[in-house]
């Protein structure tokens, strides 16, 4: 079978890009970005215009002029339509669709109160949008014949986001959010897959697909339900109403998740832990974290340590899978039932791209990107605090005044040395202050020096804000490409016993979680 | 139930119809683990890139 198609459409795609960043460079689109508020993103759209449409002209001349034959060159070269497609469509929604909503949305004013708008409110940002845009595409439209095999892309780009995410997080940080999601997803990865397998059997559903709609509901979403599939020996059309229900309820709550939590006031931390926790879907985790705060990572970074902490839940659920499987099985007089080699199917389904992040990680914790010592990605430095980011005299001045507020003698301490030194001198100090912020004991102003003496001593490693902008473009790539894969017919699949477990589950999993949350998830670390 | 259509997790058809005759609907790669491996080799060399540019 020959893939690459002759066909235009990627050469064109190519040319509008160069026009595009011609444009750009030029200036001639400057009423635009001034309209939208994207001025600041000129450099990166000029530069993607220009690689992504020199490669788009190139590869697509010789899609459709060059002669194709089966084989590895036809195979893979013929997925670089599909890939820029997906781009181009990422593209348009974060540079244009996302920008454009938000001014809208501003136009009409705040919504709720706290000065809110809509598009924050229902997180609609280029996350979802993009989401939205491949379903419409793949659902209204269909993926033209050209961008078929290409659109398969998607996930790589998600597993190289994760991986790169380990180059974000510190020792300590990983340590301290580590014990915390060991301890939550144990419960709550445990729980759910046992609740399946219970009402699985209550409603006499077969073991097979118990086993795998366990696995989807209390792990990782799609991956895990393939990787237990051999072990219960689910069918396909198993596999596929698992795949189903989790893309429906992982849907619903990646645009349920982020309302809830602005409603709740939730922090960063706190919802990283709760998407991380509630949410099936390794994608719709990342979709529901960067939705809730589009403009950074930190609640991105917090839910993929507790994605990948259930990830790594894998091998110990597979293995609980098997035994119960075969003893369900041999239970019910299963003539034939073949014992399943478990050390090797978790050998063989152990999944690679989390000892990937694991090995960033390793590597980022060396300080080959940033000190070593860097706190989402940023680290402390007071000796580099230029003199127009020390504090004033009407700020010392404020802070004076209100210390009188203050009972504990750790925080009169860390005060009288930043009102003295009129920067922060160690990170005890800053740790101290900043739960003097959050417990809102001084004032406005007096909170906006301490966050001000804050923002001063702490820098972002030009490497690390480099892999954020990476991470961000590899993840829109990939949840624009999984939209693209979020068809009418999967989502009709998921109709039935699979759906109303699954879902029951689900419901159960993310309300229990988001009290235990709550409850006891502080948003200090 | 075939044993051997119980080991049949690879998804070839999509639900547009579309029939691939290698990889998966959700992948071009022959399996799960190639692609993590093609995903970590893709990291390691934006990380490379990264560092080289920017030390």
């Amino acid at each position: 079978m020959v893939y690459t198609r002759k066909h235009p459409a990627l050469f064109i795609i190519g040319l509008l890009l160069l026009v595009h960043g011609a444009l750009i460079a030029g200036g001639y689109m400057g009423g635009v970005q001034k309209y939208l508020n994207i001025a600041r993103a000129a450099g990166e759209m000029t530069n993607f215009s220009y690689i992504f449409g020199a490669v788009a002209v190139v590869v697509g001349l010789w899609h459709w002029f060059g002669s194709h034959r089966e084989g590895n060159l036809d195979y893979y070269s013929s997925s670089i339509a599909g890939g820029i497609f997906i781009l181009f469509v990422a593209m348009i929604v974060k540079w244009y669709l996302d920008p454009w909503v938000g001014a809208l949305s501003r136009g009409v004013g705040p919504v709720i109160p706290g000065g809110r708008f809509i598009h924050d409110v229902f997180g609609l940002n280029y996350v979802v949008l993009g989401i939205v845009a491949g379903m419409v595409i793949v659902n209204v439209f269909s993926i033209p014949d050209w961008a078929q095999n290409g659109v398969r892309l998607s996930r790589l780009g998600l597993k190289s986001g994760v991986i790169l995410l380990g180059t974000l997080y510190s020792l300590a940080e990983l340590a301290n959010l580590g014990r915390l999601s060991v301890v939550m997803i144990g419960i709550f990865v445990l729980g759910s897959v046992g609740l399946v397998l219970v009402i699985g059997v209550q409603r006499k559903i077969s073991n097979s697909m118990g086993g795998v709609l366990s696995a989807g509901v209390g792990v990782c979403g799609v991956s895990a339900a393939v990787a237990a599939a051999p072990v219960v020996r689910a069918r396909s059309e198993e596999i596929a109403y698992t795949i189903g229900t989790i893309l429906v309820f992982g849907v619903i709550c990646m645009f349920i998740f982020p309302v809830i939590g602005h409603m709740l006031n939730m922090g960063y931390i706190q919802f990283g832990a709760w998407a991380g926790t509630g949410i099936l879907n390794s994608a719709q985790v990342a979709g529901a974290a960067l939705a809730f705060q589009p403009a950074g990572i930190e609640t991105l970074k917090v839910a993929e340590i507790f994605n990948i902490t259930r990830v790594l839940f894998l091998p110990i659920i597979v293995l609980w899978l098997a035994v119960w499987y075969v003893r369900r099985e041999t239970a019910a007089g299963e003539v034939g039932v073949q014992q399943v080699d478990t050390t090797r199917v978790i050998f063989e389904k152990f999944p690679v791209f989390v000892l990937g992040f694991i090995l960033m990680f390793a590597l980022s914790s060396t300080g080959i990107f940033a000190p070593a010592q860097h706190y989402q990605g940023r680290y402390f430095d007071n000796t580099r605090v230029a003199a127009a980011r020390m504090l004033n005299d009407n700020e010392v001045a404020t802070l004076r005044t209100e210390s009188s507020k203050l009972q504990r003698e750790d925080q009169k301490g860390a005060l009288n040395r930043l009102i003295e030194n009129k920067k922060l001198m160690s990170i005890d100090d800053d740790d101290v202050l900043r739960g003097v912020v959050n417990s809102g004991a001084l004032s406005r102003d007096a909170n906006a020096a301490l966050r001000k003496a804050h923002n001063a001593v702490y820098h972002t490693a030009p490497m690390i804000a480099a892999f954020r902008d990476w991470i961000t473009w590899l993840f829109a790539f990939g949840l624009t490409g999984l939209g693209m894969q979020i068809t009418m017919a999967a989502m009709r699949q998921a109709g039935g016993e699979p759906l109303v477990i699954g879902s029951t589950v689900g419901v159960v999993k993310a309300v229990l979680s988001l009290i235990v949350v709550l409850l006891f998830v502080r948003e200090t670390i | 139930m075939a044993d051997k259509k119980s080991q049949d997790i690879d998804l070839h058809t999509t639900e547009t119809g579309f029939r691939y005759h290698r990889g998966s609907a959700l992948s071009i790669f022959k399996s799960d683990r190639y692609e993590d491996f093609i995903a970590l080799a893709c990291a390691l060399l934006i990380a490379l890139g990264v560092f080289l540019l920017l030390r």
